[in-house]
C-alpha cells in the first residue's frame, strides 16, 4: 500500500513537526481545561467514579427504559446494533441499590449488571494512575538504555507521550470516559508507539545509506505495519460494538484513535526531529 | 519448496520449537484431559463474563496501625477496645489490627490518652485475619456444594495489608451470591442431661465476641469467647441444673452449628467452681495441644462465629452475567477474533501479493494465538478484557513479522546467507527493543492486585515473550528458506 499523497522527504523538519505539536498543545489545552473544571484530566467512567452499568438485549425502546428506571440516577442509554442496550447509572446507596437490583431482576432477568462503589472507584482510579506513571518511567528507561542518544531517545519518548496525550484529548472531545479498559488501551499505545518509532530510529541511525532512501523505506514498512494492526483493531471494534461488548469496544476505539495519532507522531514529529538532528550533526 | 528444504526446516531448532509448542498447546487444550463434550472450547478456562455467574468485591472494615508507646500495650488495647467498642488484636510487636473502619484522626486522641502514638496507619487487615476470612468463605461455599468458586484477597499496590476480598461464583445469580456471603448459620450450645440427651442452653446471638486461638501456659490451645449477661445467666443455670457443675464428665457441653455437633467437652474444675459462685461471661473452649490442637482451635473459632466473618465487610462492587448472555459474548468475541485475523490477512496480501510470504506470516500469527491459548489455560481465565489483549497481541505480532520481512527483503531478494543474517539481526534488534517496552509498559497492570485487567496485561506480556523467543525466530528461518529457494 502506498500513500502517494505524502512524500515524507519533501518537507523540512519545521513543517513536519508543526501539525503534531499543534495537536499536542490542543490536546493539552483540552485536558488542562477539564482538569481545572472537574479536577481530573478525563471524565471518569463507572469504574473510577462509581455507578452501575447494565447490558441488556431487549426490544424495549430508549423511552421505555428511561421510564422504567425513572427513580434512579440514570446517566445514559447506549444503543448497539440489534437490541443491545448499555445503560449507565450513577452511584446509589445500599437501599436504593437493593431495590434497583430487584427491579432489574424482574424486568430484565437476562441482563449483565456491574456495580462499583464510589470510594472503591477512587481507589481504582489512584491505582490506575500509579500504573500509568510506573509504565511511562519504565518505558523511558528502556528506550534510553537502548539508544544512549538523548535526542533519539527523547524523540521516541516524546512521540509516545504525545500519542497518549492526543488520544486522551480526543477521548475527552468524543466523550469516551476513562475506565479500566481505556487505561489499559492507553498503556498498550506505549507498546505500539515503540514498534513504529523504534523501527524509524533504528533504520535511520543504524543503517548505512542515503537518508532519503532510509526514511522512505522505513515509512513504507511503518505504514503497512500500522494499517495492518489498524485492520485487526477495527474488526474488533466493529464486532464488539455491534455485539454490545462495552469493554472491548472501548479498548478498540482508544487503540484506533491512538494508532492514527501514532502514525502522525512517528512520521511527522519523530521523523522531523531525527531529520533535523542528523543534518545538524552532519552524518548523512 | 522441495522436500529436502522442508525436512531441513523442520530440523531447525527454532521451527521445531514452534511446532512442538503448537502441538503441546493443542494437547493441553483438547487432550489433557480430554473434554469432548465441550467441543472446540476444550479445556480453556473462561472468566465469569463469558461463562455466567456473579462476583462480589468486599472491603474489610478494619485498619492496621503501627504504634510506639512508652506505657503498656495491654492498656492501649483495652482503651481502644472500650473507646471504639470493637475488637483490637495485636498482630506483632508494634502493629495492631483495629476491626473498625475508623479514621486516623479519630484514633489519635485514644492513642495520646494511652501515652502512645501512631507511626503508620493503613486500611486493611493482617494477612492472618485475611486468610481466616478466606477460609470461612471457602467453607461456606463448599458447604453448598459449589465447586466453581474463586476467592481472592486483594492488596492495593503501595499497601502491605489485604484490603479487599473478591469472590466469584460461576453459574450463580446475584441474589444467591449475596445470600451465601451474608447469611450466618444457627449456632447453639446445649448441655448433656442424662445419657445422650441434651438440653438447650443458649443460641449464638448470646455470644458477643470471639477471640483468636491462643495457647495457655500448659500448651493447651483454645478459643476464648464472651457471653451477654443474659447468656452468662443461662449458662450458669443450665450448668447447675444439669449437674454439670457437680459432675462435669457426665454432662458435657455441646456446641452445635446447623444441627451438627462441632465441639463437646466437660466444664473444667476451675470453671465449675467459678460458676457455682456466680455467672461467668468470659469463657474459653480448649482443643488440646500441638498442631492438631491449633487446627481444631482455628475451626472452632469459625464455628463459634457461626460463619460470620471476624471483620465486618462492605460490598464495594458486584456484578453478574446470566449464562445465556455469557454464551452470546463468547460467540461474539470468537467472531471478532476470526474477523480480525481475516482483516490482517487481507491487508498483508494487499501489500505483498505473494502467497509464499503471506501464508507463512498468517500461519505463524495463528500459531502464536494457539500457543498463547495453550499456556493461558494454566494461568488465567479468558475474560472479555483478556480476549481484547489477545487481539491486540495479534496486532503487535503481525507488526513484527512485517518488520522482519521488510528488513530482509530490502532491495529485492536476499543475495547471501551472511547478508541475510545481518539484516535479520537488525530486525530482531528493533523487535527486542519494542518487546521490552511493551513488557515494561504492561508490567504494573500485571502486578497490581486490584485491576481486573490483570488478564489483559498478562496475555500481552506473554504474547510478546512468546513472540520474541519462539515465533519471530522461527518465522525468520522459514522466510529465509522461502526467499532463498
Amino acid at each position: 500500500m502506498e500513500f502517494s499523497g505524502y512524500d515524507i522527504n519533501k518537507y523540512s523538519p519545521r513543517q513536519m513537526v508543526a501539525l503534531p505539536l499543534a495537536l499536542l498543545l490542543l490536546a493539552l489545552a483540552v485536558l488542562g481545561y477539564t482538569t481545572l473544571a472537574t479536577g481530573l484530566p478525563l471524565t471518569p467512567g463507572i469504574d473510577f467514579a462509581g455507578g452501575t452499568a447494565v447490558t441488556v438485549f431487549t426490544s424495549d425502546s430508549r423511552e421505555t427504559i428511561e421510564a422504567t428506571f425513572a427513580g434512579y440516577p440514570l446517566l445514559s442509554v447506549g444503543e448497539g446494533v440489534g437490541d443491545g442496550k448499555y445503560v449507565q447509572f450513577g452511584p446509589m446507596d445500599d437501599d436504593q441499590y437493593r431495590s434497583f437490583s430487584a427491579l432489574v431482576n424482574e424486568k430484565y432477568p437476562g441482563a449483565k449488571v456491574d456495580q462499583i462503589g464510589e470510594t472503591f472507584g477512587k481507589t481504582l482510579q489512584s491505582q490506575a494512575f500509579l500504573a500509568l506513571i510506573f509504565s511511562f518511567i519504565g518505558v523511558a528507561i528502556v528506550i534510553f538504555i537502548a539508544y544512549r542518544n538523548p535526542v533519539a531517545s527523547g524523540a521516541i519518548v516524546l512521540a509516545a507521550a504525545s500519542d497518549i496525550t492526543i488520544t486522551a484529548g480526543a477521548m475527552q472531545v468524543l466523550g469516551i470516559p476513562l475506565s479500566l479498559g481505556t487505561t489499559a488501551a492507553l498503556l498498550m499505545l506505549i507498546g505500539y508507539a515503540a514498534d513504529s518509532n523504534v523501527l524509524l530510529t533504528t533504520r535511520l541511525l543504524k543503517r548505512k545509506g542515503k537518508f532519503e532512501e532510509k526514511l522512505s523505506g522505513a515509512f513504507r514498512t511503518g505504514i503497512i505495519m500500522t494499517t495492518t494492526t489498524l485492520g485487526a483493531i477495527v474488526a474488533m471494534w466493529v464486532v464488539a460494538t455491534a455485539g454490545q461488548i462495552q469493554i472491548i469496544s472501548a479498548i478498540a476505539s482508544v487503540l484506533i484513535i491512538g494508532l492514527l495519532a501514532d502514525m502522525m507522531n512517528t512520521w511527522m514529529l519523530n521523523a522531523g526531529i531525527l531529520k533535523a538532528h542528523i543534518f545538524r550533526s552532519g552524518k548523512k | 519448496m522441495n522436500k529436502e528444504t522442508l525436512t531441513n526446516l523442520v530440523k531447525d531448532w527454532r521451527v521445531a520449537l514452534l511446532l512442538l509448542l503448537v502441538i503441546g498447546s493443542l494437547v493441553s487444550i483438547y487432550l489433557a484431559p480430554p473434554n469432548p463434550e465441550k467441543g472446540l472450547e476444550g479445556n480453556l478456562q473462561f472468566g465469569l463474563d463469558l461463562q455466567g455467574g456473579s462476583w462480589l468485591q468486599m472491603e474489610f472494615q478494619s485498619v492496621v496501625v503501627a504504634y510506639s508507646t512508652d506505657g503498656s500495650v495491654g492498656d492501649l488495647i483495652e482503651n481502644l477496645r472500650t473507646g471504639l467498642e470493637t475488637e483490637v488484636i495485636q498482630i506483632d510487636e508494634n502493629h495492631l489490627e483495629i476491626r473498625k473502619n475508623v479514621s486516623r484522626a479519630d484514633l489519635e486522641p485514644i492513642f495520646a490518652a494511652s501515652g502512645a502514638s501512631i507511626v503508620t496507619y493503613q486500611e486493611g487487615v493482617s494477612p492472618f485475619t485475611a486468610d481466616e476470612v478466606k477460609r470461612i468463605l471457602n467453607e461456606k461455599v463448599n458447604a453448598l456444594g459449589m465447586q466453581d468458586a474463586r476467592i481472592n484477597l486483594l492488596t492495593p499496590t503501595g499497601s502491605e495489608y489485604p484490603q479487599y476480598v473478591r469472590i466469584e461464583l460461576a453459574g450463580v445469580d446475584m441474589a444467591t451470591a449475596q445470600e451465601i456471603v451474608g447469611t450466618q448459620g444457627l449456632f447453639e450450645i446445649r448441655v448433656q442431661t442424662t445419657g445422650n440427651e441434651t438440653e438447650h442452653v443458649l443460641y449464638g446471638d448470646q455470644i458477643t465476641s470471639v477471640g483468636v486461638p491462643q495457647r495457655d501456659t500448659y500448651g493447651q490451645w483454645g478459643v476464648g469467647f464472651s457471653l451477654t449477661d443474659a447468656g452468662a445467666e443461662a449458662f450458669r443455670a443450665a450448668a447447675i441444673e444439669s449437674g454439670a457443675v457437680d459432675n462435669p464428665n457426665a454432662h458435657h457441653l455441646v456446641m452445635i452449628l446447623d444441627n451438627e455437633t462441632v465441639y463437646s467437652a466437660p466444664l473444667s474444675g476451675e470453671l465449675a467452681g467459678q460458676i457455682r459462685s456466680g455467672p461467668v461471661s468470659s469463657l474459653s473452649a480448649s482443643t488440646g495441644t500441638g498442631d492438631s490442637g491449633r487446627e481444631d482451635a482455628m475451626t472452632l473459632q469459625i464455628h463459634l462465629r457461626a460463619g460470620a466473618l471476624p471483620v465486618k465487610v462492605d460490598i464495594v462492587g458486584s456484578g453478574s452475567v446470566p449464562a445465556a448472555l455469557g454464551e452470546q459474548f463468547k460467540m461474539t468475541v470468537a467472531l471478532a477474533g476470526i474477523i480480525a485475523l481475516l482483516a490482517v490477512g487481507v491487508m498483508v496480501y494487499y501489500r505483498y501479493r505473494e502467497p509464499s510470504i503471506v501464508l507463512p506470516m498468517l500461519a505463524v500469527n495463528f500459531a502464536e494465538i494457539v500457543i498463547l491459548l495453550g499456556i493461558s489455560r494454566f494461568i488465567i481465565q479468558l475474560d472479555l478484557a483478556t480476549i481484547a489483549g489477545l487481539i491486540a497481541v495479534v496486532g503487535t505480532g503481525i507488526d513484527q513479522l512485517i518488520i522482519i520481512t521488510d528488513e530482509v527483503l530490502h532491495e529485492g531478494r536476499v543475495p547471501s546467507q551472511n547478508l541475510y543474517l545481518k539484516r535479520y539481526g537488525r530486525a530482531l534488534r528493533i523487535i527486542a527493543i519494542s518487546a521490552a517496552t511493551v513488557v515494561i509498559a504492561m508490567l504494573p497492570l500485571a502486578l497490581m492486585d486490584l485491576s481486573t485487567l490483570r488478564g489483559f496485561a498478562i496475555i500481552t506480556i506473554l504474547g510478546v515473550l512468546i513472540g520474541i523467543l519462539v515465533t519471530r525466530p522461527a518465522y525468520g528461518k522459514i522466510i529465509m528458506a522461502i526467499l532463498s529457494k
